[in-house]
């Protein structure tokens, strides 16, 4: 496998589920704010917060409301982590991989670029559309799954995935835990509740956290369970199993195992039943930071792999 | 939509598939009577369904340029080109003898130069070719081959006769719109291959793989081939990924690709370095390697004509190859013929005339308006006057250039180019075409059976590029009654 193929099917993975994490939490979000009671301060610039981009947005707009706030997160090419800019770049990416991927792979991701062209201003057809990108991801998925031989080349397509999917997760519980703390001194307020309904919805996690962790939604119950339930698919946990498993299909993969498995052991040895908020987004910001070093090896090891070996290139340098 | 013969408009020229009592030739008899049964409900549906065909490969054919996207349907014309196996036979023969000399040719002038020295070919066309590259000198590859792919564009004349236009040396593109012509065909009319013998042509995959594991260094191991391509905004990318997926062959970029101080060539994997031993390049001459041609290339691997030089690597086609593919050194092919086989050529050259000779240059100023005039480097029809339908300024603008610069241009008489029954609107109409076959050579040779079929869509056009808005079409080569 080139280093070259290798880092394109990685990035194609990655752009790909952070477009659909975008998406998600538009959707998610949109439905909380329906339930606020007036007056309340949380709001749209949460969500550039979470995407982190809030410089990149500050600079170009003026006003933090909801029409900026959508144009820079679904359509601003200004923001490379906007969902136009994110299809786009697996898009791509993908077209230099069409010798690597199932034909019809391509189709839908050039699809899924046609569709987040389309100019949506409305919340009703915004979420439609966004409904119909997630489906459209998903569609894709299930391609790669079932018509793709689960090569080397697959497990670059899902190490990106779940690398990126492990991050989305912690933004998004770090966020709304970081919005919570100035704000609300009781943590189990019924809005603090409704919050944490957001953040599992944004996940599709609230249907398998009522099912598999708890009835009641409190907030040390949803940390938990998006941290650490070993089930659940966008689970921290179930993430950095997926990559374990990957990550042993390739060659020379100790150093990125041993990166991968210092995360898994702070996962495991944090205590989140009975946190403060400031404690939990600290937690949370140590393995945001252990899931880039994770890519670091990753990217050393794979896509930089030969310019660090000795041999004939070496010998030239020297 | 409804086709008869009757009212088939024939144009002047010679018609593929039509004489000119409006009977369809022996091979294209079943055909035309068949599309003539198809009711105007068939037909319609039928090329739906191959334009709902055309439209997934024309995301398959996207192209990318200055930022925008262009999703180009490649154009295909529904109705078959069809030649007699007899007579394909007799091209196949002459397209081999060509590239034969042609091969010859370019191996004696980067050596010993007998040609120049037996005043068979002109020591000051040698010494202006823009082509010829020094660096090349004193090489031999194996078999002594240096065109290894070579696109030839046949045409036919009003009197049936079949000429060489052209031949495409250095980076020939349009093969695998052939395979997939073919593809399309196969859903728009599935009867006729039942009902027709028509020769299979998707054996080129396995024969260009072939031909290329034959250039490996290490023939006593399975060769590793790298295709080598410009990158996603080459126009040709398409094809690059299409051939590597056919033969299982990395698909790389300059940047995938280092020389190292053992002068081998090797692809950055995530495992590590991987020895390259043929590399079918994709890239022109000057961008091939920066230390050896053009210093600013990002495209090309530097030192890579230290490892061809040296026989690490195998690259196809050869560098340097482009000297032979020179529109003035192609008025010279039949005299490489007999000179170097002592044969006389199978399908003869389009008549040209050289403007470096006083007399040819002064009789083609004097007919700029019925020639073809073509300078001798361009391809994809650029730089090149159609005499009859330039403008006054436009023959006296060539007329100067022609004066200033007499080696790097030659013309041909303006010829009426063979025509074949097209789709066009609610009937069909006579669009003219040509042929291009794709002929292979390193330990064999071997050719394409018929080639890709150009058309030019719109009406009286004689420019059949498709970088000029040209399309295609299926060819069928038809075996049985002449």
């Amino acid at each position: 496998m080139l280093s070259r193929v290798a880092e394109n099917l990685y990035w194609m993975a990655r752009y790909l589920e952070r477009a659909e994490g975008t998406a998600r939490l538009i959707n998610a979000t949109s439905r909380v704010l329906l339930d606020l009671p007036r007056g309340a301060l949380f709001g749209w610039d949460v969500l550039v917060r979470i995407v982190g981009h809030d410089r990149v947005f500050d600079e170009a707009y003026s006003a933090h409301d909801e029409g900026n706030i959508m144009r820079f997160l679904v359509a601003d090419l200004g923001n490379p982590s906007s969902i136009l800019s994110c299809i786009q770049a697996a898009r791509e990416n993908s077209r230099r991989l069409r010798d690597v991927l199932p034909r019809a792979c391509w189709e839908h991701i050039n699809a899924m670029y046609l569709k987040a062209l389309a100019d949506v201003t409305g919340r009703s057809d915004r979420n439609g559309m966004l409904e119909e990108l997630i489906m459209r991801r998903q569609g894709i998925d299930g391609l790669l799954s079932e018509c793709m031989s689960h090569d080397i080349a697959y497990q670059f397509i899902r190490l990106g995935e779940h690398l990126e999917r492990a991050d989305m997760t912690t933004r998004i519980v770090d966020i709304h835990a970081a919005v919570l703390v100035p704000r609300q001194q009781v943590p189990e307020d019924p809005t603090v509740a409704l919050l944490w309904v957001g953040v599992l919805r944004s996940l599709s996690a609230f249907q398998m956290y009522r099912r598999h962790g708890n009835v009641h939604v409190t907030s040390a119950g949803v940390v938990n369970f998006l941290a650490k339930d070993a089930h659940f698919p966008r689970s921290v946990r179930y993430c950095l199993d997926k990559l374990e498993s990957h990550l042993s299909e390739l060659p020379h993969n100790a150093t990125s195992l041993r990166a991968l498995r210092r995360t898994q052991r702070r996962i495991d040895g944090m205590n989140l039943d009975s946190l403060s908020p400031a404690l939990r987004h600290e937690y949370l910001d140590a393995v945001q930071s252990d899931l880039a070093h994770i890519h670091d090896e990753v990217a050393q090891g794979y896509f930089h792999y030969c310019e660090q070996q000795s041999g004939p290139l070496r010998a030239e340098a020297a | 939509m409804s086709l008869n013969l009757q009212r088939y408009p024939l144009a002047e020229a010679y018609d593929e598939l039509v004489d000119k009592d409006h009977v369809p030739r022996p091979a294209a008899r079943v055909l035309l009577e068949y599309l003539q049964t198809l009711g105007d409900e068939q037909l319609q549906a039928r090329r739906a369904a191959v334009d709902a065909a055309i439209v997934t490969m024309g995301i398959t054919f996207t192209i990318y340029s200055d930022g925008e996207n262009i999703d180009r349907a490649w154009p295909f014309d529904p109705i078959p080109r069809i030649m007699t196996g007899t007579e394909w036979r007799r091209i196949e023969r002459g397209l081999k003898q060509r590239l034969t000399a042609l091969n010859l040719f370019i191996d004696d002038v980067y050596n010993a130069q007998r040609v120049v020295r037996d005043k068979v070919f002109p020591a000051e066309v040698l010494a202006s070719s823009r082509n010829f590259r020094k660096e090349c000198t004193g090489v031999t590859p194996r078999f002594g081959v240096w065109a290894h792919i070579c696109g030839t564009d046949l045409v036919r004349d009003r009197d049936g006769a079949v000429y060489v236009l052209e031949d495409n040396l250095r980076v020939p593109s349009g093969v695998s719109y052939m395979l997939e012509n073919r593809l399309l065909m196969k859903s728009f009319l599935p009867e006729l291959f039942e009902a027709c013998p028509i020769l299979p042509i998707d054996a080129y995959t396995a024969q260009l793989y072939d031909m290329l594991a034959a250039l490996s260094p290490r023939q006593d191991e399975r060769p590793v081939i790298a295709i080598l391509t410009p990158g996603v905004y080459n126009s040709a990318y398409f094809e690059h990924s299409y051939l590597a997926q056919q033969m299982g062959a990395d698909l790389v970029e300059g940047a995938d690709l280092v020389v190292g101080v053992d002068d081998c060539v090797y692809t950055k994997t995530i495992d590590g370095l991987r020895r390259v031993d043929v590399i079918y390049r994709r890239v022109d001459d000057d961008f091939l390697d920066p230390d050896t041609f053009r210093p600013d290339s990002v495209l090309g691997v530097r030192g890579l004509m230290r490892a061809w030089r040296r026989g690490k690597v195998g690259i196809a086609n050869a560098p340097g190859v482009g000297v032979a593919d020179d529109k003035v050194v192609y008025t010279f092919v039949p005299r490489l013929i007999r000179y170097y086989l002592g044969e006389d050529p199978i399908i003869p050259n389009v008549p040209s005339y050289l403007c470096m000779n006083d007399a040819e240059r002064e009789y083609v100023l004097a007919n700029l308006d019925k020639l073809v005039v073509k300078p001798a480097n361009e391809s994809g029809g650029y730089g090149m006057l159609i005499g009859p339908q330039a403008s006054p300024l436009e023959r006296a603008r060539c007329a100067e250039r022609v004066r200033a610069d007499p080696r790097n241009y030659m013309a041909q008489p303006t010829l009426a180019l063979s025509t074949a029954p097209t789709l066009v609107g609610d009937g069909w109409a006579p669009r003219h075409l040509d042929l291009r076959p794709f002929v292979l050579q390193s330990s064999e040779i071997c050719v394409t059976t018929g080639g890709l079929t150009r058309v030019a869509m719109r009406e009286g056009s004689l420019v059949v590029n498709s970088s000029q808005g040209g399309g295609s079409k299926d060819t069928w080569i038809v075996e049985g009654k002449d």
